[in-house]
């Protein structure tokens, strides 16, 4: 168990202030925030490259810790042998043993017929496989992993995070992750840690941290694109003469989130069990890789995702009008 | 079009500027002068211990200025601009104002004399420690910028993969730095041959060639001065151009 105590640290202009977390053995933590939240600092901290100012991290020795970075970091002048082979330098082995781990470790990477070329000439995908291969030829206890898909392309993110996946499920080592993506967080995490502006907002099993944003500020960062504030009384708030139904019956001050792909878009009202459901007009139509975003005017604004499919059989086109619904339980109510 | 011409023939203006005094030079120099300066134990003693002090005021720069490029380039830390100016220093100073400010403290009555009862005044050190002073800007900025360039997350890297700090700055910073230190070492040492007004002051004597030059100027004129001057300038095109390609190489 690795414990991180009321750890804080100023670093340059940066606070990470009374950080508190436990990671159990063999886990797969995802530390998860937007850019600048101080993800980098926690895992330099986890490292022993830097020292807390206050609180302590317990359960860990820096000499079992391996730290991968985002761009990856390969030593630029030694070839992918060499990179890989550097911690075995400071080890000691005979030339034979050496050679063994690194052509274990090459082949379970599948890199061994990248062992001779010169690490500028590699791929992102290859080269995050080198530099995995350099920090697991250690055996390290822990894993740090800092942003490792964010420079890859789409289908090399997938296969880099299957990987992960993999070796996790084999070596049952603790995986520390440090992601902004939350689609990432959601396929690898065990469990998960928000950090926003050096403090941990939230943490728990990724599902429920996705369920229950602890505040505005998450819910936006989670990806809740229909996210208002207002007063809610007798389980319902008003917002510009409409009439959203909760799950809270009452609150002084609250922000509503309702998740865009928990909202059904239809030609005609539709008979349910749905408390929710308002006339409106398509505004925008936004198509994307996965899904198509149907804004819908309703008196606010509230974006529908949908599949490609459903978009081209409905035939929905900006101007149209529709209808929304969504259950009471769809709206997550925060901050009250 | 016009535009790279414009800019071009600006170019070019300067290219000649510093090309035409050199050139005059060559072309006034006549063969059997420079081989008769050549063949004078003086000449060839007076370019050997310049060459040779310039190397070991670069050696000991390389021995002192790396480590500390490499703090300032990784620290911050209180009085750091302070360091950095001084280290500057030397660059704007009038270079006689060097050698007396060295003379004070390496010279015949200085404290140090006095303590170790030696002198640097008037010897192949005292040129050295002349060359060092004026020069090592060159190094230390140079080795700076290598050491600046390369990112700190790779030296990290090295030590969660079981480098120590100084392991971590010898396998990883130093090799990647290399060439930014070489090319500073290279200017430093060319930056020291052509010292005259820190060594005329601290150490007349032995002669340097840019000291001999200025001598034989006084006493004898320009034909004495020149043939001297080509063949220091020869000497020290040669070895830049060969070390340069030599670095470019790396």
């Amino acid at each position: 168990m690795i414990r991180l105590v009321n750890v804080s640290k100023n670093f340059r202009d940066f606070q990470l202030v009374n950080i508190s977390l436990e990671i159990k053995s063999g886990e797969y933590f995802i530390i998860l925030g937007p850019s600048g939240a101080g993800k980098t600092l926690i895992l330099e901290l986890l490292a022993g490259l830097l020292q807390p100012d206050e609180g302590r991290i317990e359960g860990l020795s820096t000499r079992k810790v391996a730290l991968i970075y985002q761009d990856y970091m390969l030593f630029p002048h030694l070839n992918v042998q060499e990179n890989i082979g550097y911690g075995l330098r400071f080890r000691k082995l005979s030339l034979d043993e050496r050679l063994a781990k690194l052509k274990a470790i090459a082949r379970e990477l599948q890199i061994e017929h990248l062992l001779h070329r010169q690490v500028t000439t590699l791929s992102g995908g290859e080269k995050q496989r080198v530099a995995i291969a350099r920090a697991l030829i250690l055996q390290p206890e822990v894993l740090l992993l800092d942003e490792p898909t964010a420079a890859l392309d789409y289908g090399a993110r997938r296969q880099v995070q299957q990987l992960f996946a993999r070796l996790h499920r084999k070596y049952r080592r603790t995986f520390i992750h440090v992601t902004h993506d939350f689609e990432e967080a959601l396929a690898l995490g065990e469990r998960i840690a928000l950090l926003f502006k050096g403090r941990i907002i939230q943490q728990g099993e990724p599902q429920d941290v996705f369920r229950r944003p602890a505040n505005r500020e998450v819910a936006d960062f989670l990806g809740y694109k229909n996210v208002f504030s207002g007063r809610i009384e007798n389980h319902r708030l008003e917002l510009n003469g409409l009439a959203i139904f909760t799950p809270v019956a009452r609150a002084a001050r609250a922000h509503l989130a309702i998740r865009s792909n928990e909202i059904i878009i239809s030609r005609r009202r539709i008979q349910s069990s749905a408390r929710n459901s308002f006339r409106g007009r398509i505004k925008e139509i936004y198509p994307h890789l996965n899904t198509v975003e149907v804004v819908v005017d309703v008196g606010v604004e509230l974006a529908v995702d949908i599949t490609p499919q459903s978009y081209q059989e409905m035939g929905l086109a900006e101007g149209d009008q529709v209808f929304v619904t969504f259950k009471t339980t769809s709206v997550r109510v925060f901050e009250y | 079009m016009r535009f790279r011409a414009v800019f071009g023939f600006l170019g070019f203006l300067l290219v000649l500027f510093v090309a035409l005094p050199i050139l005059r030079m060559f072309w006034g120099a006549e063969g059997d002068q420079l081989l008769e300066a050549a063949a004078q134990a003086e000449v060839r003693s007076a370019i050997f211990l310049t060459l040779r002090a310039s190397l070991w005021a670069t050696l000991l720069a390389l021995f002192l200025g790396i480590p500390l490029a490499y703090l300032l380039a990784r620290l911050d830390f209180k009085g750091k601009q302070l360091i950095e100016g001084l280290i500057d220093l030397p660059v704007v100073i009038p270079h006689t104002a060097a050698g007396i400010a060295l003379l004070l403290v390496w010279g015949r009555h200085s404290l140090f004399s006095r303590a170790t009862s030696w002198t640097m005044a008037g010897t192949e050190a005292g040129i050295t420690l002349a060359m060092l002073f004026v020069s090592l800007p060159f190094l230390v900025n140079g080795a700076k910028e290598g050491f600046r360039l390369v990112d700190v997350r790779l030296e990290n890297t090295a030590r969660t993969l079981g480098a120590t700090p100084f392991q971590a700055f010898w396998t990883v910073s130093l090799p990647l730095a290399k060439k930014s230190i070489l090319s500073g070492a290279i200017m430093m040492w060319a930056r020291g041959i052509s010292e005259f007004g820190a060594v005329v002051i601290l150490a007349y004597h032995p002669l340097t060639a840019p000291v001999l030059i200025f001598e034989r100027f006084q006493n004898f004129g320009l034909r004495s001065a020149t043939p001297v001057a080509v063949l220091l300038l020869l000497l020290s095109l040669l070895v830049i151009v060969f070390l340069r390609a030599v670095v470019e190489r790396r």
